[in-house]
């Protein structure tokens, strides 16, 4: 139903077109979107999952789940087995305190090598949406490095940014926005 | 109006029709008669848009309603005008006639307007026919008018097509109304989609439907395409919707994950944010993903790309030298030029459709303001008032607005303001969500 084209140069796009009967532009271009929005989350997994988070489409999700899932599912702001970290304003360097959080949170990797982990970088509300989406990959990969770092494989660790768009609290204040610029760590099997 | 046959696509069934002069003694042989009207800092002009004479089949005066409330809304934007209270016109529009010689301006003299608006309408199987003109009350003379044909649906759009004459008539310059505006809003719900509405605030049309993130949408220069970012798939990737063909193909990238991008005014190229091991840098590609040349290299961030109208130039937003500040460069490569240097968070950057000035957002105080700089580079100007947090400033195809978000009211809205004069106009947007990320199209059909 949506065929996947190889563009030019490897890129890869899916297109999803229309049916011609829907006259209507808006609800037309409406469904087509809905046809091509994402899947329905895979089934709860209840083992090490005290949040009720349920496991993402990428897998990610188990415990301390996948913000954005979490967020749609109306369960937002869980901690999982991996604690998050925190950072300074428009930075991205690993503060000094986060390092023991780091280690204790490869310490449980290693103790649970059959899991992934997914490093979302959020921001707080302070500036543009999309430097912020930027800044937050920075956030993620900088505590990527730092797990790597502590002898966790590379290929057991994702990233992602989320900008400033799922902020944990919405106060306009220095005390919300210190929690906002985090490291979440998402957890799957 | 009863009925109306579809005859034609929205595009193709407005026919627009300057009617040559008649009647009226123009200086040099009939060429356009410019006055110009209410510069930076001069008291509004004061016009009357009367209703429209029903010449046979709108009879409620359903679409000669339609046709006035735009174009009082539009003229109202415009920020060159004071409309005058319909409630004090002397003159009945159906007891009186449109043309110059068939009516008294002694009528609206007396009301205090320097312009008036007249004109008729027909409505029936064939269509509608509408016809206006703009008067100088003081000079009693006709400055402009137009004949329009079309379905009842498209009477907004006649509107907007006037309203943009008339800025032409009384400042020599088109007006900005017939064109489109994206926003992103959490307007019913949590959710952050994409909607398109006219600048008036009308038709208003939700273009994402899918609960989780969607953000920066861009048009090509006449409206047929339409770019934003979403996370529906779970992770960021770049939509760009062919708006005629009611299709959208999925941009991800072998270079990373993209984060953010925009679309050339002619529809053609894309520059986007592209993604990995943490650094962001910006890539030229074609409308169907395929990869044209890298334009940066750093191990930092370099976002917010903005296309100049002639396709010739990018700016951007690049922290290359220790805080976010913005740069331009040539889209066939080359070494960029930084063009901020106060502030120490600079960022969105935007062409003047003149392509000589570019608008961006800089923080101060924990806010940010619009200000304005030469794209060669100069002093940069500040242009709104720090009244709330202003961002995301977009501009009119005309150069004399911009769009932009502010948090000036509870909440986030988008509002116009004029450039030259530093005004603030008006809200664009209304309801119970944010509003962010305002994109103004460019004229439509061109």
């Amino acid at each position: 139903m949506i065929p996947v084209q190889h563009g030019r140069g490897g890129w890869v796009s899916s297109r999803s077109t229309l049916a011609r009967a829907m006259a209507i532009v808006g609800v037309g271009l409406m469904l087509a979107m809905a046809g091509c929005s994402s899947k329905k989350p895979a089934p709860m997994n209840g083992e090490n999952n005290p949040n009720g988070s349920q496991i993402g489409e990428n897998g990610v999700g188990k415990g301390g789940g996948n913000s954005l899932e979490d967020w749609k599912n109306g369960k937002f702001g869980a901690q999982g087995p991996l604690s998050d970290i925190h950072f300074a304003y428009n930075e991205y360097t690993i503060q000094e305190q986060d390092g023991s959080v780091l280690k204790s949170d490869a310490s449980w990797l290693q103790a649970h090598p059959q899991t992934r982990v997914q490093v979302e970088g959020h921001c707080d509300e302070r500036g543009s949406e999309e430097y912020n989406i930027a800044l937050g990959a920075k956030r993620a990969q900088a505590a990527k490095d730092y797990l790597v770092t502590l002898g966790i494989s590379g290929s057991r660790i994702s990233t992602i940014s989320y900008g400033k768009e799922l902020p944990l609290c919405t106060e306009h204040d220095e005390s919300c926005w210190s929690q906002n610029r985090r490291d979440h760590f998402a957890v799957s099997e | 109006m009863k009925r109306v046959i579809q005859a034609c696509a929205l595009l193709c069934a407005i026919v627009l029709a300057s009617i040559p002069g008649r009647a009226v003694a123009q200086p040099g042989g009939g060429g356009p008669i410019t006055i110009t009207i209410a510069g930076p800092g001069s008291q509004l002009s004061t016009i009357a848009v009367s209703g429209l004479k029903d010449l046979g089949g709108d009879d409620d005066h359903r679409v000669g309603s339609t046709f006035v409330g735009t174009l009082r809304r539009d003229l109202e934007l415009s920020g060159y005008f004071r409309i005058i209270d319909p409630h004090a016109y002397i003159e009945d529009p159906q007891a009186s006639g449109f043309e110059l010689g068939q009516f008294n301006f002694a009528d609206w003299r007396s009301i205090n307007a320097d312009f008036v608006v007249k004109g008729s309408v027909s409505a029936g199987a064939a269509g509608v026919k509408l016809t206006a003109f703009l008067y100088d009350v003081a000079q009693q003379r006709r400055m402009m008018g137009k004949n329009y044909n079309g379905d009842a649906g498209d009477v907004p759009r006649m509107a907007r097509r006037f309203a943009d004459a008339i800025l032409e008539a009384a400042t020599g310059q088109r007006g900005p109304f017939d064109s489109r505006l994206a926003l992103v809003s959490t307007r019913g719900g949590r959710f952050k989609e994409i909607y398109t509405q006219s600048i008036d605030g009308q038709d208003l049309f939700k273009l994402t439907g899918n609960p989780t993130i969607n953000l920066f949408p861009s048009f090509d220069r006449s409206a047929n395409h339409l770019l934003y970012l979403s996370y529906k798939s779970m992770a960021p990737a770049l939509y760009l919707v062919d708006l005629k063909a009611q299709s959208e193909v999925k941009i991800t990238s072998p270079r990373g994950r993209v984060i953010g991008g925009t679309i050339s005014p002619d529809g053609e190229r894309i520059v986007a944010a592209i993604e990995r091991e943490g650094a962001t840098n910006l890539y030229l590609i074609t409308r169907e993903g395929g990869e044209i040349r890298p334009l940066t290299d750093t191990n930092g961030i370099n976002v917010s790309p903005a296309i100049s109208l002639d396709g010739a130039t990018l700016a951007f937003t690049s922290d290359r030298s220790g805080t976010p500040q913005i740069y331009v460069m040539s889209l066939a490569g080359g070494a960029p030029k930084r063009l901020t240097y106060s502030g120490d968070y600079n960022t969105t950057p935007v062409f003047s459709p003149k392509g000589d000035t570019l608008a961006y957002q800089s923080r101060s105080n924990g806010r940010f303001d619009i200000w304005t700089i030469p794209a060669g580079g100069g002093e940069p100007v500040q242009v709104t008032d720090g009244n709330g947090s202003n961002e995301y400033p977009s501009w009119s195809p005309d150069g004399r607005y911009l769009a932009f978000s502010s948090t000036r009211g509870y909440n986030s809205r988008i509002y116009i303001m004029m450039v030259g004069n530093r005004k603030i106009i008006s809200a664009l947007t209304e309801g119970n969500g944010n509003d962010s990320c305002p994109a103004w199209s460019g004229w439509l059909g061109e």
